[in-house]
């Protein structure tokens, strides 16, 4: 089987075109897997998996956990809380712990930027990054251009924009990468105090006004505004915020188009999106949740064909 | 008793400068210096290929670990990675438990010191348990054998409290050495910001916070006319901001960390935490300008910034942790593979050797007969592989393994 260039999933810059598209296909698979009554497949069976969260995570750890059990893995779980993390163990013991259980691969979240690939060091398994810090989130930057795709058809010469907490933000991490990769142009949006100072030398460009920058896309991610990653104000309030880059049906109505509005989730309704626009036809936003499972299969499938 | 067999002689402005020459060392001075002395005492003789003598180097800023942290690196440890890297004196960051704050710890640092292979330099509180609120007790640790004052890598959190430092030692023309960074704009930073730390989602140092720091320092040793040295300049606009205030005749001198000189931040790619250092490696465009600096006399000295740190503190995720590399053995590797070519090697032996002792008010060295033996002896074109044998230091956190310089240091002479 012709398998991803990369041994794990750890960011989407390591990837290759090919292994995005290679993704998507199988995912395409997966999907219609999912709508059988029988949905569960026998392909990882006998593949152990951990799923280590050392951040709290609920809609991830679920889509991860239901992706490995339709495909017949054995998972074990992990959170942070409650655990020796708590009692001053490092990260490389508590893991190292772990897969002296014979453990094959490792789905890990952690609030520190880089710590997947330093795992991928010191350790043996394959690892899938499902979220470090404000780096990336390869798989839901996936399950992003996968929706997208599916909506489009294409995801070249597309206008995406992002908007919103783009400095704090994994998921802009690897959307980014994603969709320049796979020829999307990319704009972000957002109070300037929340855009990284050199995100133009990423190839992607800038627009503080939301109307504008609404007006350019064909697809608009909404960002969470997450106050606790901040441990500094970086804007004056969430109700200032609201006013001038929240998404609601009046910005949606005056413009001339009709952009598809994206959420990573969860929602902070009535703040950077309005329930009206988040629950209405123009959004993608659980069509993204059920592509999370296809995407998550995907890449759990193709990364145990190596293990 | 020992006698050097045909070693070229590198420092500027001695009558022995580039001449090869027989140097009979007894009782730790120049006995006598020479083409083909005849060993008439029968001492041990040493000779080495392409061998070369220099005064012993000085390093303006290291840290170490005992008292307070001896499983990072003791006096002990300390002198024998100083010695390695042909560093006869060193000083040393009073950032240790207990500080070096007092007259006592200073003694202390003396007392372990003594009978070791390299000479430490203590260095004292610049504040008060460094904490950058009031003055430590400065004169005293003047008199004690403190040779400046520091808080080391801990920033001056406001101009106020520089300003009464520098008033207060200008009394007894101490030097004070400043790390200069705006916390407020770096606070939680771990490398340099840039497109690589965007791209590694990790929180960036701007370049900026040095930039003002410098700036706000440069204006208040106008103000107070004190002897101020900057310590860790890592940025081309820094040391453009030090050769304005050198053309204005501030008292101000500079050094910068070997590190910075090599590696830029397109290193720290697979958040390798042997490269997470503040300051942090820079850019291309900076590692030029320090060079530029070095030839142009801008920067004074070239320094380890030796900062010991335990595999717990390193075999971290990246912003767990610590900062700093261990440096004392790559310093002159470093200054040689990288300065060579652009400034000369006896440049390079003014900014590790003299420099740094008229900065501190050591004696100049010298050659001739009567003068102290604190010498190193090296081959400035072998080119080599350092690996964690070369290492002395207790600590082996540096990025340094695996990588090839050209210039070895023999050993160094300091009886």
């Amino acid at each position: 089987m012709s398998g991803l260039s990369q041994r794990h999933l750890i960011a989407i810059k390591d990837l290759e075109k090919s292994d995005i598209q290679l993704i998507f296909d199988t995912a395409k698979n997966f999907k219609e897997v999912l709508q059988r009554p029988i949905k569960k497949v026998p392909s990882l069976r006998d593949i152990t998996i951990a799923n280590l969260f050392f951040e709290d995570s609920t809609r991830t750890r679920i889509s991860f956990e239901l992706a490995e059990k339709r495909l017949s893995a054995d998972t074990i779980n992990f959170s942070a809380s409650g655990s020796s993390v708590k009692k001053g163990e490092t990260l490389l013991d508590t893991v190292n712990n772990i897969l002296a259980m014979k453990v094959d691969m490792v789905v890990m979240r952690h609030s520190s930027s880089g710590a997947p690939q330093f795992l991928s060091k010191h350790i043996p398994a394959q690892i899938i990054n499902a979220g470090d810090g404000t780096h990336e989130h390869p798989t839901q930057g996936l399950l992003d251009g996968y929706s997208v795709l599916e909506q489009f058809g294409s995801l070249k010469g597309l206008n995406y924009l992002i908007i919103g907490d783009i400095k704090h933000s994994r998921v802009a991490g690897s959307d980014i990468p994603l969709m320049l990769k796979m020829g999307a142009k990319v704009k972000v949006c957002g109070p300037p105090t929340l855009i990284p100072k050199y995100i133009e030398e990423l190839g992607v460009s800038y627009e503080p006004n939301l109307k504008k920058a609404l007006e350019w896309c064909d697809v608009a991610n909404v960002l969470r505004i997450q106050l606790e990653r901040m441990d500094t104000k970086f804007i004056p309030s969430l109700r200032e915020y609201s006013l001038y880059y929240g998404v609601n049906r009046a910005l949606l109505d005056s413009i001339n188009k009709n952009i598809t509005i994206m959420h990573p989730g969860p929602i902070n309704r009535g703040v950077e999106l309005d329930s009206d626009v988040a629950d209405s036809k123009q959004s993608l936003i659980l069509q993204q949740v059920e592509n999370g499972v296809a995407i998550r299969m995907a890449v759990l499938y193709l990364l145990a064909g190596r293990v | 008793m020992l006698l050097i067999r045909s070693a070229l002689v590198v420092l500027s402005g001695s009558t022995y400068n580039g001449k090869t020459v027989d140097i009979f060392i007894e009782n730790g001075k120049v006995k006598r210096i020479g083409a083909k002395l005849k060993n008439t005492d029968n001492a041990p003789e040493l000779t080495f290929p392409n061998l070369h003598i220099a005064p012993g180097f000085v390093d303006m800023h290291a840290y170490i670990g005992e008292p307070g942290f001896e499983q990072k690196e003791t006096i002990a440890s300390a002198c024998k990675s100083a010695a390695k890297g042909g560093i006869t004196q060193f000083c040393v960051m009073p950032n240790l438990n207990p500080v070096s704050g007092t007259k006592s710890q200073i003694e202390f640092l003396k007392h372990r010191a003594k009978g070791q292979v390299a000479t430490l330099l203590p260095v004292g509180a610049l504040t008060h348990n460094l904490e950058g609120k009031d003055l430590a007790e400065v004169y005293d640790i003047h008199q004690a054998g403190a040779v400046a004052f520091s808080d080391g890598y801990k920033a001056l959190p406001n101009a106020g409290i520089l300003e009464r430092a520098l008033l207060y030692t200008s009394a007894f023309d101490g030097l004070v050495m400043v790390h200069a960074e705006e916390k407020s704009m770096s606070k939680n930073g771990v490398m340099h910001e840039g497109i690589v730390s965007t791209k590694l989602g990790l929180p960036g140092i701007p370049a900026v916070a040095e930039e003002i720091a410098i700036a706000r320092d440069l204006s208040v040793v106008e103000y107070t006319n004190g002897r101020l040295h900057f310590l860790d300049v890592s940025l081309k606009k820094t040391v453009e901001l030090i050769k304005q205030a050198k053309k204005k005749k501030l008292n101000v001198s500079a050094s910068c960390n070997a590190y910075n000189l090599i590696l830029s931040h397109d290193a720290v790619v697979d958040y390798n935490s042997a490269t997470k250092v503040n300051p942090p490696l820079r850019e291309q465009k900076d590692i030029e300008g320090l060079i530029k600096g070095i030839e142009e006399g801008v920067i004074d000295t070239i320094t380890s910034q030796h900062s010991p740190q335990d595999e717990e503190c390193k075999k971290l995720e990246f912003d767990k942790a610590d900062f700093g590399i261990i440096g004392f053995e790559t310093l002159f590797p470093i200054c040689n593979t990288v300065l060579n070519k652009a400034v000369g090697l006896e440049k390079i032996i003014d900014v590790l050797a003299v420099n740094p002792r008229k900065l501190l008010k050591l004696p100049a060295p010298s050659f001739e007969v009567g003068s102290t033996a604190d010498f190193v002896l090296f081959n400035p074109s072998e080119k080599w592989t350092f690996t964690e044998k070369d290492i002395a230091s207790k600590s082996k956190n540096t990025p340094f393994v695996g990588k090839t310089f050209t210039g070895k240091i023999y050993q160094t002479i300091n009886e």
